[in-house]
């Protein structure tokens, strides 16, 4: 054997016993550190690049199920004009407009299928499907997903589960292969529609409960315009970035106060109930103000 | 020899990549099941996302928002078979509202919101038990 193939032999040794000790979760893998800690030996050495926070901050923004939800409770019918044009796909040619679209389409699908829209929630599925391939991230939305949505199509729990799942594998994926500006994004266009939804209806219900929800999303702006300042090392999102800026700025003249109440802990149900209270004041003029400034950026990125 | 060399050693770093992103995949895993499988039958429906972080004697943190009229679930796990991971959620005077640290570490817990608050959620290893790796976390709610 020569000495080239010797090295190459030594390293796959190498690599093999690497493998085995990272693999091996066991308590027999841990070992005995200075100070007399105990580590598992498949966490030393970690390698960096599965880091998904910038600088040990993590970011996250609510679900727009939940928005739509809110909606449902409060019997507000289902509105199609609100639903971005299915015909719209193919006017997005960049990642960055397919992701941000996704989001606003994932968003859709999951305002269709709380109405039980059941015909139009499979040919939604199919755009959130073409423009997931287009992005790579198939994998969250393929066969077996198809499969168990078109199965359990007619329950709207499981339904919710299965398209949450979906966006969830999809976020992970993304994360884990360091595309963390098509997540950004993805987060963004479900954001932005749920906001839009919200401050149409407010516009047509003058719902308190809904306007309440619209005050509520300080803190989300904030994170979503904080996520895409950083992921935006090409300059691919100052577009977004300026239009949500402007957003923020009417934002400011939302009025919050915060009540700490003590929480309760019961440890037999694992359950802490949360009891601090925060009122949001938004005057009539300030609502309108958002309400167009939502309606513009969300022209904007979905034509 | 330089190309026996070379290609030992990208078959050594491809497989510690690959050993690594299953290691954070089984830890991920892990933490999807506790949002399926709920004590009473409940199914949660995820936020979306995951928040996934390598620590290594460190926090990781973020801002989020909990809805009033909510029941949420946060999940988290930084191995397999035992509960490393330590979760706090404190509102934005710095106020711990809860953390599981005072629950044995507990790797999931519900937390019913009278009113929507802003909350800084944070996650760190139990260093007792970990001083680096993977942390995983999840959230959900119940429809």
């Amino acid at each position: 054997m020569n000495i080239g193939k010797t090295l190459f032999f030594a390293g796959a040794m190498a690599s093999f016993f690497i493998l085995n000790s990272c693999g091996d979760s066991s308590e027999n893998a841990q070992v005995q550190k200075e100070g007399g800690k105990k580590i598992d030996k498949e966490l030393l050495d970690p390698n960096r690049s599965f880091n998904t926070t910038f600088d040990g901050k993590l970011f996250s923004v609510p679900s727009p199920v939940q928005t739509a939800l809110l909606i449902k409770s409060l019997s507000i019918p289902f509105n199609e004009t609100l639903l971005n044009e299915k015909e719209n796909i193919n006017n997005y040619s960049t990642t960055t407009s397919q992701a941000i679209n996704l989001g606003i389409y994932g968003a859709d699908l999951g305002y269709i299928k709380l109405y039980e829209q059941n015909a139009k929630s499979l040919s939604y599925l199919s755009i959130v499907e073409e423009i997931s391939n287009k992005l790579g991230i198939a994998g969250a939305f393929d066969k077996t997903f198809i499969e168990r949505f078109e199965r359990n199509s007619n329950v709207e729990d499981s339904m919710l589960v299965i398209l949450t799942d979906g966006f969830r594998k999809a976020d992970n994926f993304l994360k884990e292969n360091d595309q963390k500006n098509t997540s950004a994004l993805i987060l963004t266009g479900g954001w932005l529609e749920s906001m839009y939804f919200a401050t149409q209806l407010y516009k047509q219900s003058k719902d308190d409960k809904i306007l309440a929800r619209i005050g509520e999303q300080k803190q989300s702006l904030e994170t979503i315009i904080e996520l895409l300042e950083k992921c935006n090392s090409k300059g691919q999102n100052d577009e977004y970035i300026s239009l949500f800026n402007d957003i923020k700025q009417s934002f400011k003249g939302i009025k919050t106060t915060y009540e700490y109440v003590a929480p309760e802990t019961n440890k037999d149900l694992k359950l802490t109930t949360l009891k601090s209270k925060m009122n949001i004041e938004i005057s009539n003029e300030l609502a309108d103000e958002i309400i167009e400034k939502i309606a513009n950026t969300r022209a904007k990125i979905v034509s | 020899m330089k190309k026996g060399i070379i290609l030992g050693l990208i078959f050594t770093v491809l497989s510690v990549f690959n050993t690594k992103a299953q290691d954070c995949d089984s830890i991920y895993r892990v933490v999807e099941s506790y949002l399926i499988t709920s004590d009473d039958g409940r199914a949660f429906v995820s936020d979306g996302q995951v928040y996934t972080a390598f620590l290594d004697n460190e926090k990781a943190e973020f801002n989020t928002t909990l809805y009033g009229n909510t029941v949420y679930r946060i999940a988290t796990s930084a191995g397999t078979k035992d509960d490393y991971a330590i979760f706090t959620i404190k509102d934005m005077e710095d106020n711990i509202l809860f953390t599981n640290k005072e629950q044995s570490n507990s790797q999931y817990w519900d937390f019913k919101v009278e009113s929507s608050i802003p909350v800084k959620v944070q996650t760190e290893l139990d260093t007792n038990k970990k001083i680096t790796g993977c942390v995983v976390m999840m959230i959900g709610f119940l429809k």
